[in-house]
């Protein structure tokens, strides 16, 4: 337990102190450590249910506590997973010539601390230095060696991100000011339904995580920002970091909502979520450039997020663990075939050298094989069986008929054909002869290789769908002595 | 069109300040009766200072703080790897008056003795490592400004260890209790005090460095690398 806490920053403060190409080597001994720590974990959470865990020997309210649960261990080992991919083609992907890449691999760790403390957190001004640290390094792994238009893509973030922050701090502030705790299992304890306050706190944590989730129309930062990013960091910015604060947003939501919330905030939030589907689907279909087609993607994959709001208030609690079930399974699908994506697109650029969609002519006969990974990912998108993102929306689907909320079931067809659209125009684009140039480039094996096992993964969840989610719905053990667990 | 933009958005504010104003006035008045002041000075005599303020960032929430400490320690990496960035390493920028040094020989030391009474203060009065840090950065910040060389500022491993040096040992101390067996953080009875005081001392010269890195020592490189993205 510890172990997943202490190795991230352990590995960063020493990564720091190294150049590029050691810091690899250390950072892929660490990966494994990771990798292993997190397996363990989920079995031991899948075998014994879950538990909190006190910090620094202090129970919570006086200390922090963390919750360990079978939807923390899930993420925990979803990250685990896809910065392990990341982490190992961004050692062969970026050049390690260049002076300021030995500062990627401490960004790259202080990220997964950050990661791994969202999806433990309990409490919440604890959650927000977990949001500090996931964005100041997003933020710096953005600018890292970028010129000026990295620069001010990465500013944007930077300013959406702080904004974002503030506004859920300033509702941790009045919800601290007035439960006199920080605790978030303590507030769900003594929250009534009539709390003008608390609402509006709720109100303004919410908007402050839609904006660093870029939900639509707040997602102006994202497309910039992912899309100028070194590749295997774009798959770690739109696999995990824009889902640490849609997990804070969900978690507030489970807790608080039902008395908190609203059916017009509900509704609201799902509507936008609805506009991000249609809005970010056609705009990936009309970019000129090939990441900026997988960024828009991702506004439009994060608006299926957004429809947990309405599909879980005010329904029964069957129809709310399905809608939570169905979204928990998009969250990790899409996770997996976006860090796919994301890699796949870094390899056709560097095999065509060029960004853009149209120069991919004939790549499909030298580099099939990342085609290919990128094909796969995209069929997960697109929501068609076996895939997991299939699996997730045939859960939100079967939620939305049963609360009778039928309209939602447009959006997730429409939206499934939309992705079909962008993806097969990269097919096309890439399947086209008449290209002037036949001179491609080859990546090495490996960076192909990572692409193509995140996107099985996504297939096979699909597949593994029942288990998977068993897990998550692991009974919690609130037990008033919570002991520690150091697996 | 701009001044509807700015009516509109100086309107939402004012809703947002007036929203806010009544949130903490009805807040105030359910507010619930908490009992973490009684849990606090109950548990002060355990923390190994004398503070509250000093006993909640240090032990009580010590995992919190030392994520902080991460968050500066991004910031100030972020702030050296930035490429090609104009910095005041350019002599231009760097002004040599004589008033001003004179000046600095009666400031500097009078400073660094401010910032070691504030770290030493925090145990059992307001003061601590921000504070002190802060006082060290502005120091160091001083004598930039009145030109004195600082070669121990420019981007090298020293730099780079003295950035992570109190974040460091911030997390030994909590790794080497984690394997004693105790939990992650959780200071050794008895000696929570020392080992407050000793990753406090850490953590004002790192805190310093940090806040005198992120104004001083940002590199100018000329190397380029070619972008992937697109214009948006």
């Amino acid at each position: 337990m510890a172990g997943l806490l202490f190795t991230p920053l352990a590995w960063a403060a020493l990564s720091l102190l190294l150049d590029f190409r050691r810091g690899r080597w250390l950072s892929w001994l660490g990966m494994l450590i990771q990798v292993l720590v997190s397996l363990s974990l989920w079995f031991a959470v899948a075998g014994g249910g879950g538990f909190f865990y006190a910090l620094a020997g202090w129970e919570a309210p006086l200390g922090i506590a963390l919750r360990v649960d079978g939807l923390a261990v899930s993420f925990v080992l979803l990250t685990a997973a896809v910065a392990t991919a990341c982490g190992v083609h961004a050692g062969v992907y970026l050049d390690p010539g260049k002076s300021w890449q030995r500062y990627f691999w401490p960004l790259f760790w202080f990220l997964w601390a950050g990661l791994n403390g969202v999806w433990l957190g309990a409490d919440l001004f604890n959650l927000y230095v977990g949001l500090e640290l996931i964005s100041l390094a997003a933020v710096g792994l953005v600018a890292l060696g970028g010129e000026a238009a990295a620069l001010r893509a990465a500013l944007r973030y930077l300013f959406a991100a702080l904004l974002g922050s503030l506004a859920y701090l300033l509702g941790v502030a009045l919800l601290y000011g007035q439960f006199g705790t920080l605790s978030l299992t303590g507030i769900a304890g003594v929250v009534g339904a009539t709390e003008p306050a608390a609402a509006l706190a709720l109100l303004l944590m919410l908007a402050g995580l839609a904006l660093k989730t870029a939900l639509f129309p707040l997602h102006g930062w994202l497309p910039p920002a992912h899309g100028i990013a070194k590749s295997p960091v774009s798959a770690l910015l739109s696999g995990l970091v824009v889902k640490a604060s849609f997990y804070i947003a969900a978690r507030l939501w489970l807790e608080l909502g039902d008395r908190l919330g609203s059916q017009l905030l509900a509704q609201g939030l799902g509507a936008l979520g609805a506009a991000a589907v249609l809005w970010g689907s056609w705009r990936a279909f009309r970019q000129p450039y090939l990441k900026q087609v997988v960024a828009y993607s991702s506004v439009a994959q994060i608006g299926y997020l957004f429809l947990l709001f309405p599909l879980t208030y005010a329904v029964a609690e069957p129809v709310s663990r399905l809608a939570q079930q169905g979204i928990t399974l998009q969250v990790i699908s899409h996770a997996l075939a976006k860090a796919a994506m994301f890699l796949a697109a870094g390899n056709l650029i560097l095999s065509v050298r060029s960004k853009r969609v149209d120069a991919l002519g004939g790549v499909s006969h030298f580099l099939p094989f990342s085609l290919f990974s990128f094909g796969l990912a995209g069929v997960s998108l697109m929501g068609m069986p076996p895939t997991g993102g299939f699996a997730a929306k045939w859960l939100l689907l079967q939620a939305s008929l049963a609360s009778g909320q039928w309209w939602w079931i447009a959006v997730l067809l429409l939206g499934g054909v939309l992705a079909a659209a962008y993806v097969f125009r990269i097919y096309r684009a890439s399947f086209l002869e008449d290209s002037v140039s036949d001179d491609f480039y080859h990546p090495p094996k490996t960076l192909e290789a990572i692409p193509m096992i995140l996107a099985l993964l996504a297939l096979g969840l699909g597949l593994v769908a029942e288990p998977v989610l068993s897990v998550l719905a692991l009974p919690f053990e609130v037990a008033a002595g919570v002991t520690a667990v150091q697996p | 069109m701009r001044r509807l933009l700015v009516l509109v958005s100086l309107a939402a504010c004012t809703a947002l300040t007036i929203a806010l104003a009544l949130a903490v006035l009805v807040a105030a008045e359910s507010a619930v009766v908490s009992e973490l002041p009684q849990q606090l000075a109950a548990s002060l005599g355990r923390s190994g200072v004398e503070h509250p303020t000093t006993a909640v960032l240090l032990n009580f929430r010590s995992y919190d703080t030392l994520l902080e400490i991460g968050v500066l320690v991004i910031a100030g990496m972020s702030g050296i790897s930035l490429a090609s960035t104009r910095s005041l390493e350019d002599p231009a920028l760097r002004s040599s008056d004589v008033l001003l040094y004179a000046l600095q020989r009666w400031f500097v030391p009078l400073m660094l003795l401010l910032a070691a009474y504030l770290l030493w203060a925090g145990s059992h009065r307001p003061g601590g490592a921000f504070q002190a840090g802060a006082v060290l950065a502005a120091t160091g910040v001083l004598m930039r400004l009145g030109g004195l060389p600082m070669a121990f500022i420019r981007p090298g491993v020293l730099l780079r260890l003295g950035l992570v040096l109190g974040f460091a040992v911030f997390l030994l101390v909590a790794i080497a209790s984690a394997l004693a067996g105790e939990a992650f953080l959780a200071y050794p009875p008895g000696m929570a005090g020392g080992l407050i005081l000793a990753i406090e001392t850490v953590l004002t010269l790192s805190i310093g460095m940090i806040l005198l890195a992120l104004f001083v020592a940002a590199p100018v490189s000329a190397e380029h690398e070619p972008e992937e993205g697109g214009g948006s």
